[in-house]
């Protein structure tokens, strides 16, 4: 059995062998994947390491882009598997870093501000308008979801069929599809949205979530993102879930249900803040919006003057 | 050989879904059928050798030498050989060197599996015990996954289509139709191969060999003479893991075997008229024919798309007999013998590998 303790163990030793830049010698996708695994379609390659030994690993991409023999990778530490007893299992993963679509000329900065839902993204945003509102103006979100109460400027909603008409053009800086009971909702920033703000000399701020920030790291470049974080209080996971389950009751947007499945997103996100930490330039824990946005606006004036 | 080994006796049950068959059934099926046929008595064994892979996995049921041997009325001593989907050929080998060595004079070899009792997801997790379980499967690999690198590795090196890949399964789906023993006896459309279900791109459904029941049994004889005797019996193997190889376009261990084989028969390569090679998935029996030496690398597919000299899997090969793995090598030299009674050439080869031909086992057969 690969995935008992002991297994695990002894594989420890390989990992750090493992974690080396590598060229895809050859790829196949598996399309019935062995018990453990997340259901199929999973890409695996065969990859030779920079030291000249090969391994077999998952393969991950951020985008769609077409996997080829000869790209380069860049290994990943990624949950693997999960054995019955629930045991997860964590193994180096290979990701296809995007392809050159990154401008080569540094477009601006992005602020980017992701977190779980209950966090209090809006409200630091509002402030953050109120304290350096000379220098920074929010990006609507495009969706094709049903407008609802409170949505007000922070929404653009159009039909799905336009949507990804918009998508199809290049016209979309990044997008992402969340299924949801009964349609797929998608979510979205349009390019000429940012660029309009760039042309003001002014700091776009984008309120989103982590497949968006992928996705926007992907086309401006990570290095155009002023990426935070935000974190609810709390010492440990419960406690952190529990106080954004009081503010997404406090807020009352949401019926109960819906409240339900927002924490167990929440979850993901809050995961995600570590597996992917190379995305954020820190990570802030919202227990005082004062403090936050302080630190906020002042990074804001920082960028402005420089 | 110092003295002939004789195929004496030969027999097996039909591959395919056995469903009211369990291990012992299988193997008592086969094991009559070949004692019919040989030369000699059930009396006249010495030793059994079966070969099995999974029946610890699918049958909770291992120690299957002895389980063989009680299906003969003197309980003769046996053992049980286990190399993957080469434990055919490794049994097969055993039995020779128990031959030559005057250890015994009579020996029946059963090889037997076992895959429909349970499910396909626990079969296909059993079968990937034949690569090595801390390198290649903790990534989510499957034995599927490992031929789709390969395949994919071959198809960019020497520039194959998809659309000539399709010729394999064809060819050996067309063969099949005239073996009374094989699971699929339907000829497909070459173009149809392609468009079957993905499992391991670039492997569609139809280039992969089926899961299967079945055994199959011979008996050798040093002491009882048959009209085929095997001309070699060799062993070869190479990693376990394919990312421990310089290439996986090719496979050492065939390509040893291989000479070691045409070197102890003492023949040419040329003068073999049939043979049976183990086309596990389609891009195996090209990998095979090359490694054999019948085509240069990357040139296999054309035996496939003229006809060639020698007749390739005559039977219908994995694909279209079944696979019930490791009765696989067995059924390949029933097979061969088959074949060179009714055309009367000189040499038949059957070549068997498991794993990733980790293990390559070749028995060339030849009229005694």
């Amino acid at each position: 059995m690969r995935n008992t303790p002991a297994a695990i163990h002894r594989a420890q030793k390989d990992l750090q062998r493992k974690l080396q830049e590598g060229t895809i010698l050859s790829f196949t996708t598996v399309h019935h994947t062995p018990e453990g695994f997340p259901a199929g379609p999973r890409n695996i390659g065969l990859i030779e390491l920079e030291d000249g030994q090969k391994v077999s690993g998952h393969l991950i991409s951020e985008t769609d882009q077409p996997i080829a023999i000869g790209m380069k990778v860049l290994p990943k530490m990624r949950l693997s598997s999960v054995n019955t007893q629930g045991l997860r299992t964590y193994d180096v993963s290979y990701e296809i870093p995007v392809q050159q679509t990154v401008k080569q000329e540094f477009p601006g900065y992005v602020l980017a501000l992701t977190g779980p839902s209950g966090v209090g993204k809006t409200t630091v945003s509002v402030l953050l308008s109120t304290k350096v509102g000379k220098y920074v103006e929010r990006v609507p979100i495009l969706t094709t979801r049903e407008p609802k109460e409170g949505d007000a400027d922070e929404y653009v909603h159009v039909s799905p069929e336009e949507f990804l008409a918009l998508k199809n053009e290049g016209k979309l800086a990044t997008s992402t599809c969340i299924p949801s009971r009964d349609e797929k909702r998608w979510y979205g920033y349009r390019t000429e949205d940012i660029d309009a703000i760039w042309q003001k000399k002014m700091i776009p701020v984008i309120i989103t979530e982590m497949n968006l920030l992928q996705g926007l790291s992907s086309h401006y470049g990570r290095r155009s993102i002023l990426s935070f974080g935000l974190m609810p209080p709390g010492k440990s996971k419960r406690q952190m879930l529990s106080s954004l389950l009081h503010r997404l009751r406090d807020r009352g947007r949401d019926t109960e249900k819906q409240i339900e499945d927002r924490l167990k997103n929440a979850e993901a996100d809050l995961d995600f803040f570590k597996t992917r930490s190379e995305l954020f330039d820190d990570v802030i824990v919202n227990d005082n919006v004062d403090t936050v946005v302080g630190q906020l606006g002042g990074l804001v004036l920082e960028r402005v003057k420089a | 050989m110092q003295s002939p080994i004789y195929l004496t006796g030969t027999g097996q049950t039909r591959f395919g879904e056995h469903w009211d068959m369990s291990i012992k059934d299988l193997m008592e099926e086969s094991i009559d059928a070949a004692i019919e046929n040989a030369g000699c008595t059930a009396l006249d064994i010495d030793m059994v050798i079966v070969a099995n892979m999974l029946g610890e996995v699918a049958s909770n049921q291992a120690h299957l030498g002895a389980m063989a041997a009680s299906l003969l009325p003197h309980h003769p001593p046996a053992l049980r050989a286990e190399a993957a989907c080469a434990s055919g050929a490794v049994a097969l080998h055993t039995a020779c060197a128990l031959l030559e060595s005057g250890k015994a004079q009579t020996v029946l070899v059963v090889g037997v599996e076992k895959m429909t009792d349970i499910a396909p997801s626990k079969i296909a997790a059993g079968l990937m015990g034949a690569a090595d379980a801390e390198k290649d499967a903790p990534c989510g690999l499957t034995f599927p996954g490992i031929f789709g690198l390969i395949a994919n590795r071959y198809m960019h090196e020497f520039n194959l289509s998809r659309e000539r890949l399709n010729h394999v399964s064809a060819r050996h789906h067309k063969n099949g139709v005239k073996n009374p023993f094989a699971q699929f006896r339907k000829e497909i459309p070459a173009e149809a191969i392609s468009m079957s279900p993905k499992v391991a791109d670039p492997l569609c459904m139809l280039d992969c060999s089926p899961i299967s029941d079945g055994a199959a049994s011979v008996v050798l004889s040093t002491k009882f003479e048959s009209p085929i005797k095997i001309a070699a019996s060799q062993l070869a193997t190479d990693t376990l893991s394919i990312t421990d190889r310089p290439t996986i376009t090719s496979f050492a261990a065939t390509k040893d075997a291989m000479s070691a084989a045409l070197q102890e028969a003492n023949i040419e390569r040329e003068e073999i008229a049939h043979i049976e090679l183990h086309d596990c998935f389609s891009i195996a029996a090209l990998i095979s024919l090359e490694d054999m030496g019948f085509a240069t690398p990357g040139n296999a597919i054309a035996l496939y798309e003229k006809e060639s000299p020698m007749t390739i899997n005559q039977s219908g090969g994995l694909k279209a007999c079944g696979h019930p793995v490791a009765a696989t090598g067995i059924k390949q030299v029933i097979d061969v013998s088959k074949q060179l009674k009714n055309s009367k050439s000189s040499y038949g080869l059957a070549h068997n590998f498991g794993g990733a031909a980790a293990t390559c086992g070749i028995h060339i057969l030849s009229h005694a």
